[in-house]
């Protein structure tokens, strides 16, 4: 029977970070996944869990722009980082431009992935303002049980093209 | 209009402000059926789901509220199928309101609305279809007949619509209508609207929780909490049959963060104050746990085997096992034979199983995704002693259903920690255990024996099918129907011929247990039983060179379920452009299914890349009867597509040392974005006159139609899912 | 601890039997000798059971994909090497990988996670040849003797192989048959007596 790694005794400290533009100080685990000090420490919910193992992509958030999964992104290094959740993407009156296209493509099922992709899109159309169907396939790895996927390429490229108009018109 | 007065009774009519707005509570004569007195296979199988509702305790349907909305309290959960939507249409309909002046919320257990049954089986919206219907439409007379009185007015003066009652200028919302009305004039069940007046039935409604899942504010059980909530973690066994025997918490106790362990006789868990800090003291819990033996992969094949276990003949028509044995033709090689398998399947749905629970003296509050609302209910008070009013469920969005969640034995767990520490607890499973604890689909092997005749038609056809359960061992299924029904329902869910112009068929159902949980995936025994018939009709139907869609076609029955069947195929097949030939690399597969009365049919078109099977584009039709929401029938034939996809390509769960695995997604493989074909075109015929099932007949075609597309590009036939290429 | 010669150390016997030590989910350290070296071409070996571990070779492909696992399998879900070898542009190495293993989640890290570029591509390589390619300035980043020793003791990333931490089940990952000790002992001796490549035909 394979011998099972036990955790080492957690060292609390303080860590302060932004998140959806709003500075925070929490005293946590510097070693336990900044998801769970997202969703039960600043009760921001959109976040979410599914494997903990970085495999399904449903927690991935914006670490200074940058997409990350956030289960396993130890809360200690968010100390000064900008974070970015699904709740400081945009709402339901301003939305994102990926938020705008999910909701003219009609695109989530039972809606718990959701999240996950839509951070992972807006990284990708950040990056790669017109990504093709092979770029969407290499960048977009995240789990959908529902399916979503067909719908979801629509409104990646939808997305790509509300975001290049909004960025023409300023 | 005929009209009863009647006084206000408890058990009939109630206005009430409980529920935060102005209740009507209906009473429920609509509604007293009595479902297990039908046949128990017809009703679990066939065209006609009952609404199993409470039929003897009030139920709150509506709320309307101050500012003219409706609260429309479900007895069915949405778990992405789209039934708040489909519901909401049905009900606005009726009440002559604005579909988005509907709020749907789901019904807690203590409304009285709970479903007897589950939200599963693609039943809601067929369900609840006319009794839906009827009791809004009520609703509407009721609040004309009492607006009428208020206004002065002649009740034929008066013109409805979005939620304003109006004769000329002289107006009232149903919210300032049912201000203070204690005493309410009942209707009988008023006419229903013809079709053409629909105002949302059958439009493409956008969903109604479309905007709350985009930006990331819909409850899921994962997100429940209540005041003051302390973390749960139960130690969940890795090894197929593990009993628990005994525990020592010692280190547990001592770690950080941690408020108790409870133990009780068949889990021990830990409660703290974080959910790390649970899972950290899990871990170093030691568990003796008692196993039998170390089942292998292979040992579970060897169990499902046609010839194994209990065989009962499902379906007979003519004499087909006599022409099958017939000695002389196979030994002149006249019959033809073929095997296949599926493997055992992981729900692997998004959200894991767990709850949020609080138990006090005398209550207990249950916040969770489950697809039984009742029976979790159930349980939970069993366990407490206590009476099922004692027990509020609250049920929340659902991360994905797809069957996983008609059992909720994690409910019993989290209030049991919950009593123990006399706080509400959230305990929820780790993604291994979902792995290794989940109630798969079961694995299956197929035999299928046929005999054509002279012309090339099939003289006589027999499938074969052994499988674990899927039914027995639910808690929907009491325990009384196992020995009357003999074999699983849930397992030959499409296991029988629907082409009944074949003169001789039969099909046989063989029973077999399996060591471990296997229960209600998404379509049941469905995906697998259309994978083995319709890969084999193909086989048949190139013997003789014939073109797979017209051998079809000209054995399906002259009767209302052979002429709907016939259009579906018919349509997919023009749709796509069927064509035997491969055009650029690219094969057409097709397969149809008929599954709870919903034919449907699916061209694949797939080709071979890099060895891999790719599938470009799938033209799928449906007959749904009425589609009440043709966006959200689109949206369950793109997903089921999608999901079939995933589990006949790639889903694969083995046994090893005595243990399910993978225990994680992507040694798990799935379909991902790159797997799901570019295009879906869903092609939706109503030849019915009402709705039926949706959620799941699209997955029935899929694997078939891509191993049929396969054999056109490299003359395998692919007997085994996932699918692979040799 | 017992000083033993290190031919002796690593003759073929020994080193299986090390393997087996070694193996997933035993948890157990290797054996660390204070190593006496005795020749620079024992030293090459000893440094090189180590370059040659799949905790080396999975991040020094031959190709596009990341390997990992103690199988060497492709990376899950078609991960890719991407234009500057850390990933694609939105899902990048990461998004996944921090700058020390998580035991949460069982994904490792490191600073400068990253692939090694495809012309330090070792998968599929003699050890012989690897130790050419790295000492080749045209494949090797062109660093200096001086800089491939800082490289190979040194950088965090290369030295992770000896901290790999646990895996997605929070069993430890194989680590590489010689302590980390041994191996910046053994690089250090082998590049101080000039990094002579041994002949393999006598090897």
């Amino acid at each position: 029977m394979a011998q099972l790694f036990q955790m080492k005794p957690p060292t609390k400290m303080n860590i302060s970070f932004k998140i959806n533009g709003k500075a925070h100080s929490v005293d946590t685990d510097g070693d336990a996944p900044l998801l769970w000090v997202i969703r039960d420490v600043l009760d921001l919910k959109g976040t979410k869990f599914g494997c903990g193992k970085a495999a399904c992509g449903a927690c991935t958030i914006h670490v200074d722009g940058e997409a990350v999964r956030s289960c396993s992104f130890a809360a200690k290094f968010a100390e000064g980082k900008e974070i970015t959740t699904i709740e400081g993407l945009g709402n339901a009156e301003n939305p994102h431009p990926v938020q705008q296209a999910w909701i003219e493509e009609i695109v989530p099922q039972c809606g718990y992935c959701q999240p996950g992709f839509m951070m992972a899109t807006a990284a990708l159309i950040d990056k790669n303002p017109s990504p093709t169907d092979e770029d969407i396939d290499d960048n977009i790895i995240n789990i959908c049980r529902c399916g979503t996927y067909y719908r979801m390429r629509k409104a990646i490229h939808r997305a790509a093209e509300l975001k290049n108009s909004t960025t023409s018109n300023s | 209009m005929t009209t009863t007065k009647k006084k206000i009774s408890r058990r009939k009519f109630i206005v009430r402000t409980l529920l935060g707005g102005t209740g009507v509570i209906l009473g429920t004569a609509y509604l007293a059926r009595n479902p297990l007195r039908r046949e128990l296979n017809k009703s679990l199988n066939a065209a006609e789901p009952p609404f199993m509702g409470n039929t003897d305790t009030p139920l709150v349907w509506f709320e309307i509220t101050s500012d003219n909305k409706v609260r429309l309290h479900s007895p069915k959960v949405e778990m992405g199928q789209g039934t708040f939507t489909g519901l909401a249409q049905l009900a606005a309909d009726e009440l002559e309101v604005d579909v988005t002046q509907i709020e749907m919320v789901h019904a807690e257990t203590i409304t009285g609305n709970v479903d007897g049954m589950s939200t599963g089986g693609s039943t809601s919206i067929a369900s609840l279809w006319q009794p839906l219907r009827e009791l809004a439409a009520t609703m509407r007379e009721m609040l004309k007949l009492q607006a009428a009185k208020q206004m002065g007015l002649e009740v034929q003066a008066l013109e409805v619509s979005n939620g304003v009652i109006a004769s000329g200028s002289n107006s009232m919302t149903y919210g300032q209508v049912v201000d203070g009305v204690t005493e309410w004039e009942i209707p009988e069940i008023p006419a229903l609207k013809d079709a053409n007046d629909f105002k949302f039935i059958g439009k493409p409604v956008p969903r109604l929780d479309l905007t709350d899942k985009v930006v990331g504010t819909p409850m899921f059980g994962i997100d429940a909490s209540m005041p003051d909530m302390l973390f749960g973690a139960v130690v969940r066994p890795s090894q197929i049959g593990a009993k628990f025997i005994s525990a020592d918490a010692t280190e547990a106790h001592n770690m950080p963060g941690v408020v108790r362990v409870v133990e009780e006789e068949d889990f021990i868990g830990v409660v703290a104050h974080t959910m790390i800090e649970a899972e950290n003291a899990k871990k170093v819990i030691k568990v003796e746990w008692q196993t039998e033996r170390n089942w292998s992969t292979q040992d579970i094949e060897d169990l499902i085997k046609v010839g194994n276990g209990d065989p009962m003949v499902i379906q007979k028509t003519g004499n087909a096992k006599k022409i099958l044995e017939d000695q002389e033709s196979n030994d002149n090689g006249d019959i033809i034979t073929a095997e296949f398998k599926s493997p055992i399947g992981a729900h692997a749905q998004l959200e894991p199983n767990g709850a949020v629970a609080f138990v006090e003296s005398d209550k207990a509050t249950i916040m969770i995704s489950t697809q039984v609302v009742s029976f979790t209910r159930k349980e939970v008070a069993e366990r407490l002693g206590f009476d099922e009013e004692q027990v509020n469920v609250i049920p929340t969005y659902l991360g994905g259903g797809f069957g996983r969640r008609l059992h909720t034995p994690n409910a019993v767990q989290a209030a049991l920690m919950s009593k123990a520490v006399g706080k509400p607890v959230k305990c929820f499973f780790d993604r291994k255990e979902e792995f290794q604890n989940d109630t798969f689909r079961p694995p299956t092997h197929h035999l299928l024996k046929a005999k054509l005749d002279s012309n090339g038609m099939i003289e006589a056809f027999e499938h074969n099918v052994s499988s674990g359960d899927v039914m027995y061992g639910s808690p929907l299924v009491p325990g009384f129907v196992e020995p009357i029904l003999g074999s699983d329902i849930g397992a030959w869910r499409g296991g029988m011929i629907q082409y009944g112009a074949i003169p001789n068929f039969r099909a046989v159902s063989w029973r077999v247990k399996l060591p471990f949980a296997t229960s209600w995936w998404r379509s049941l025994g469905l995906l697998a039983n259309t994978f083995a018939i319709e890969s084999f009709l193909d086989e048949l139907a190139l013997k003789n060179g014939k073109n797979p869609v017209e051998f079809r076609l000209q054995q399906i029955q002259n009767d209302k379920a052979g002429d709907r069947l016939r259009k579906v195929i018919e349509a997919a097949a023009d749709k796509a452009n069927y064509t035997d030939e491969v055009v650029n690399g690219i094969a057409m597969g097709f397969a149809a299914s008929t599954d709870a009365g919903t034919p449907c049919a699916h061209v694949a078109e797939v080709s071979i890349e890099n060895k891999q099977i790719k599938v470009h584009k799938v033209t799928c039709s449906i007959d749904p009867g009425i589609a009440v929401n043709p966006d959200q029938v689109k949206a369950q034939c793109e997903g089921s597509i999608i999901m079939g996809i995933s589990a006949s390509m790639f889903e694969r769960m083995y046994v090893e040392e005595g243990q399910l695995r993978p225990i994680i997604y992507g040694p798990y493989q799935m379909a991902l974005m790159r797997h799901a074909p570019k295009d879906i075109d869903v092609i939706i015929l109503e030849n019915n006159d009402k709705p039926g099932a949706v959620g799941e007949p699209p997955l029935g075609p899929i694997g078939a139609a891509i191993a049929n597309a396969v054999f056109r590009l490299t003359s395998q036939r692919l007997r085994e899912m996932p699918l692979q290429l040799a | 601890m017992k000083r033993i010669k290190t031919w002796l150390l690593f003759s073929p016997l020994l080193v299986a039997g090390i393997m087996v030590i070694g193996n997933p989910g035993s948890g157990t350290e290797p054996p660390h000798k204070t190593a006496e070296l005795t020749t620079p071409d024992e030293a090459f070996d000893v440094m090189m059971q180590v370059l040659t571990h799949k905790r080396c070779v999975n991040c020094h492909p031959a190709d596009n994909y990341p390997r990992q696992g103690e199988d060497s399998h492709k990376h899950l879900f078609g991960v890719e090497r991407g234009v500057a070898n850390a990933g694609m542009a939105a899902t990048n190495c990461n998004t996944c990988h921090q700058d020390e293993n998580n035991n949460y989640s069982g994904v490792p890290g490191a600073p400068e996670w990253s692939l090694a570029p495809l012309s330090m591509a070792w998968q599929g390589l003699t050890k012989y040849e690897i130790a050419r390619s790295m000492l080749d300035r045209n494949k090797n980043g062109n660093r200096s003797l001086e800089e491939l020793e800082h490289h190979l003791t040194e950088h965090a990333l290369v030295l992770w192989a000896f901290e790999p931490g646990v895996n997605a089940e929070g069993i430890p990952r194989e680590k590489p048959p010689v302590s980390k000790e041994d191996y910046i002992t053994a690089v250090k001796e082998w590049i101080e007596h000039g990094a002579v490549v041994p002949d393999e035909t006598t090897n």
